[in-house]
């Protein structure tokens, strides 16, 4: 039986990791902080995936996120998606020879399409995430690129369907107005556009607790949550929150050290 | 213990390296070279991308001359993983009709189902038999990481394992020296590192 996932997303920005909320970063700590205070290869077993995003919004110097792309992700056996910033063949073979199994892409797959295609034509569809931000304003669904600062003009429904169209492996749609609260997925959302998701759907956007995953995790055609939160998955949040979760009968992967 | 991953140019082969590393071997090279292939105890074949630009690759660098003597002829062991486990087949319809290096009688086609979200992406139980010497040590229904938008089957005993979404498809197989995962042991938390420990060891 194909299982749910949890997924953890490391948002970074020009040295540092970060808590973001509604895409506003706030600075948490460095590559030292993080792994003294989340352990990955402990933290790992109450997790199915890492996602590892670059937030800079100037001076991005995607060596440097490589190499500490390259040593969180050392000794931690788990698919490892990266991304942020990607703009050539040249960016994405650097992170996929950093550690990366797929990579997360976003801004060009509205201005670049032709890079688009030879990505998936080159790694193959399962290599490759397309993220899709949006908000609501005056009840409409508006789709944003770079970062969440550049509105497309597009609706959520038809632009899911345009991604769709360019074959990659799976969305992951992020809330840009539950970002970082930590008061729930934007269920209302979520509950409309998923059945019509032809490819794997990972949620993010407001996850704070083990109830919002768990929340998430049991909607059909969801395929994975996410969850950003740094400050309160913290120490042991993430082995007691999949230990609850189990306890439900969700369908995830008990994993033993 | 030398293992040589073959080199064609595609994908992630540090996670290969560092699972290979904490079983314990830490002589790997990542080669499509003749004299480098035919010195190592062990082959990876790994593998992410489309069959057809794949195995056009691993015929321009000659590799299916090197691999043909080193596995079929030497029997040399080989674990092939994911697409690397796919090319080792006879045929796939991924990109046009194309013929694989044929060294196990199985053909790959496209993961297909009503209101089957593809590519299949996540852990998924796979079904062994308890003389594997692939699972060895392993609780059956163990969880893999799967990430494929095509799967093998074949009406031969190749002593497979299997995996189901929509359709029963092979998960592995176990060949003599002949080893495919369709899936990424790799990324598979302590399971998958304890298949590359039997495959290291029992192979």
């Amino acid at each position: 039986m194909l299982r749910k996932r949890i997924i953890f997303t490391l948002i970074y920005e020009n040295g540092f990791f970060n808590q973001s909320r509604n895409f506003r970063l706030q600075k948490v700590g460095d590559i030292n902080w993080l792994e003294k205070n989340y352990k990955f290869q402990e933290v790992a077993f109450s997790l199915d995936e890492l996602i590892v995003l670059d937030a800079s919004k100037d001076k991005r110097d995607m060596k440097m996120f490589s190499r500490v792309l390259s040593r969180l992700v050392d000794n931690v056996f788990l698919p490892i998606a990266a991304g942020g910033g990607v703009r050539s063949m040249s960016d994405a073979a650097l992170l996929f020879s950093s550690g990366a199994d797929k990579i997360v892409i976003n801004t060009i797959l509205h201005t670049d399409l032709s890079l688009v295609e030879n990505l998936v034509s080159l790694y193959g569809s399962q290599s490759i995430v397309a993220s899709i931000d949006y908000r609501i304003i005056d009840n409409r669904h508006r789709v944003y690129i770079n970062n969440g600062v550049e509105e497309l003009g597009m609706e959520l429904e038809s632009y899911i369907r345009y991604v769709e169209n360019l074959n990659i492996g799976e969305i992951y749609l992020n809330s840009i107005d539950k970002d970082g609260t930590g008061f729930g997925y934007d269920f209302d959302t979520i509950n409309q556009v998923a059945q019509d998701i032809k490819v794997p759907l990972i949620i993010a956007g407001g996850a704070g607790n083990e109830s919002h995953l768990s929340s998430g995790l049991i909607i059909d055609n969801v395929s994975a949550t996410a969850t950003a939160n740094l400050f309160n998955f913290i120490g042991d949040g993430f082995p007691s929150a999949r230990k609850k979760i189990i306890e439900k009968n969700i369908n995830i992967v008990s994993w033993n050290k | 213990m030398k293992v040589a991953i073959i080199d064609y140019g595609m994908g992630n082969i540090k996670s290969i390296s560092s699972a290979l590393s904490y079983v314990g071997v830490n002589d790997t090279i990542l080669t499509s070279s003749y004299e480098e292939i035919s010195a190592a105890d062990k082959i990876i074949l790994p593998g992410v991308g489309g069959f057809s630009d794949a195995i056009h690759s691993v015929r321009e660098l000659n590799l299916d001359k090197y691999l043909y003597e080193s596995v079929v002829e030497n029997k040399k062991p080989i674990l092939g993983i994911c697409l690397g486990m796919q090319l080792l087949g006879e045929s796939s319809d991924e990109g046009g009709p194309n013929r694989g290096l044929g060294f196990i009688p199985a053909r790959v086609s496209k993961i297909e189902g009503l209101n089957l979200k593809v590519p299949h992406v996540g852990f998924n139980q796979v079904d062994f038999s308890s003389e594997s010497k692939l699972y060895k040590g392993l609780k059956n229904l163990s969880d893999f990481y799967f990430t494929h938008s095509h799967k093998m089957n074949t009406d031969t005993d190749i002593n497979q394992a299997m995996c189901n979404y929509g359709d029963n498809f092979i998960a592995s197989y176990e060949m003599d020296n002949i080893v495919g995962t369709q899936f990424h042991a790799e990324l598979s938390q302590t399971n998958g590192l304890k298949l590359f420990r039997n495959f290291i060891e029992n192979f």
